[in-house]
């Protein structure tokens, strides 16, 4: 049996994921997650995961370090890499959603968006037909409008709590976000038995 | 910014020796293995003009290297080997001799936008075969190419192959019309499953076959495409039965077991018109090449002729190459004034048997024991000279 290195992000989404994998019958140590290394093995299955910052695990992926790897759509869609998505985990469910003070109009000129998605800013608004300024951040976004930085924010909603204590307002929705279940274009075929029977595996597990 | 003098551009390396090495191996090696097959080995120029070869290429227009000729018309740097060919072979010279076999060992270029780990230029290897629209021409490429995979020693192998023809055959059968097939084909190549579930809610297809459409990503044999096929279509059943005889054919060249028939398996590559493949090996986290039918390519040229070949990358290949080659014999010779003409005959000597040797005055090395490192023998020119 081929070794399947995967890629997780830490925190929240590996514990969704841990149960996931757990539940579908794969035999993994009891505490993964809680030490600072960085590679642990679960050699029952002869998976080996690599713990990455979330923007990070594309990346791993595509250029075929780990064979498959668990991604938000989010950073999907902000970094376009080169990877199969082959199941969508229905876990860390949020959307990508722009927001800004109630009752405000963008300036009409220069219109700027504060975001830590570039990418995604930008081609939203472009297929609107409207030419933005993007202002990258990389945390508490929400500031942004609160201190005339700029008219929107484009970010992740999960409950709408942030926004709401901040006085901030949702004004249109861009995309709905979940976690995926990723490989790389390689792996997938040199190890196709085996991925393939983790995604249906896993999907009876997202049925449910 | 200034630029640092060390500094390259963006995806632009230097083969230092041992790589340099590698790689003219490789090369030799390669296109020895194409030349047996009876192909023929060319160069084409390295700029090429944007309007022709910079638009058939196929390649992303962001991608291609652009400059301005003194008459200001755009140039690229070459950005594939095979819209080259198909315009030399479309060309007077060759018209008459077809089918023609082409071979090429060349460096194209891509820009890269993103990070590091991707070169802009690289070495491609390949062949094409224009002229020939049989069965036999698809399958004499793709054995090639695996032969030369075999031979280099790429470990655990695979190719996958689709059929662009076919594909596109029964997405029609599934009641698309060609702008929702050409979408459901652009997630089918990025394998983008959550993708390709999403949009089929979307799509007129009926409800009992929603299932059937689903699978179409699962196929790995030929016979798993059966299911697809629409008997009452004489161009699928005539493909279908090509997809068997192909099998065949290939089974035959030993390549049975590395081969995954996907029906879904579909290329970028908008010029790819029937049969299309990709090939795959350990060591490399990106396809090492890949290659098909391009009847439609040679059209453009005003050439009404079936044509196939692949490419494989060079860089790629190197990654994927685990046989350790046996060190060479290097010797080198360290000569001063007095033993200056027995060095310089024991090198002579040496080099007509055909071995390496390196003839150093010694007093011109710095770090000695350093340097003489770097060889499988030394010998000292006091040596040569007591005899």
């Amino acid at each position: 049996m081929d070794e399947l290195t995967i890629a997780m992000p830490k925190g929240r989404i590996f514990e969704e994921a841990y149960e996931l994998l757990v539940g579908a019958g794969y035999d993994l140590p009891k505490e993964l997650d809680d030490s600072r290394k960085l590679i642990v093995e679960a050699p029952n299955e002869k998976f080996r995961f690599i713990l990455a910052k979330p923007m990070d695990v594309p990346t791993y992926v595509e250029h075929g370090v780990a064979d498959i790897g668990i991604a938000g759509k989010d950073v999907l869609l902000e970094h376009d890499r080169d990877v199969h998505e082959l199941l969508d985990l229905g876990i860390s469910e949020c959307y990508i959603a722009t927001a800004g003070l109630p009752d405000t109009e963008m300036d009409e000129v220069t219109p700027r968006i504060a975001t830590k998605y570039p990418a995604v800013a930008s081609h939203y608004y472009r297929s609107k037909g409207e030419q933005v300024e993007i202002i990258e951040l990389n945390g508490s976004i929400e500031l942004a409008p609160l201190i005339g930085l700029s008219d929107r924010i484009v970010d992740i909603v999960s409950t709408g709590r942030t926004l709401k204590d901040n006085g901030l307002v949702e004004y249109e929705k861009i995309a709905d976000i979940t976690s995926r279940l990723i490989a790389n274009p390689v792996s997938y075929r040199l190890k196709q038995q085996r991925i393939t029977e983790l995604v249906d595996k896993l999907r009876e597990q997202v049925g449910r | 910014m200034t630029i640092e003098m060390f500094e390259k551009p963006l995806g632009m390396r230097d083969d230092f020796p041992l790589i340099a090495k590698q790689k003219a191996d490789l090369k030799k090696q390669g296109t020895q293995l194409i030349e047996r097959a009876g192909y023929e080995l060319l160069q084409t120029p390295t700029l090429e003009y944007y309007e022709t070869i910079g638009k058939i290429s196929a390649i992303s227009d962001d991608a291609l290297f652009k400059l301005l000729d003194s008459q200001g018309k755009t140039l690229v740097l070459r950005p594939d080997m095979t819209s080259p060919i198909a315009r030399v072979a479309a060309s007077k010279l060759l018209r008459e001799k077809m089918p023609i076999r082409l071979g090429y060992y060349s460096n194209v270029f891509r820009a890269q936008k993103r990070e590091g780990g991707r070169p802009a230029e690289f070495e491609q290897m390949g062949v094409e075969l224009i002229g020939d629209d049989s069965l036999y021409a698809d399958a004499e490429v793709i054995s090639l190419a695996w032969d030369i995979l075999k031979e280099l020693g790429v470990g655990s192998a695979r190719i996958v192959i689709g059929h662009t023809r076919l594909l596109e055959l029964i997405l029609a059968d599934f009641g698309l019309d060609a702008e929702q097939s050409g979408k459901v084909r652009e997630l089918f190549v990025a394998k983008n499953g959550v993708g390709v579930e999403q949009l089929a809610k979307e799509l007129p297809i009926a409800e009992g076959k929603l299932a059937s459409f689903l699978k179409l990503m699962q196929a790995t044999t030929v016979a798993d495409w059966k299911h697809w096929i629409n008997e009452e279509n004489e161009e699928q059943r005539e493909l279908y039965r090509d997809m068997e005889r192909l099998e065949g054919l290939l089974g035959r060249n030993g390549l049975g077991d590395a081969i995954t028939f996907d029906i879904s398996f579909s290329s970028h590559m908008t010029y790819y018109t029937g049969l299309v493949f990709e090939f795959y090996g350990v060591g490399s986290g990106f396809p090492l090449g890949s290659g098909g039918r391009y009847d439609g390519l040679m059209e453009q040229f005003g050439l009404q002729v079936g044509a196939t070949g692949f490419g494989l990358r060079v860089d790629r290949l190197l990654e994927s190459v685990t046989a350790e080659k046996a060190e060479q014999p290097h010797t080198l010779i360290l000569f001063d004034e007095q033993s200056e003409q027995h060095a310089f005959d024991e090198a002579q000597q040496i080099r007509n048997a055909g071995n390496r040797v390196t003839l150093q005055y010694a007093p011109a090395v710095k770090a000695l024991e350093s340097f003489t490192a770097l060889f499988t023998e030394v010998i000292r020119g006091e040596e040569l000279r007591n005899g």
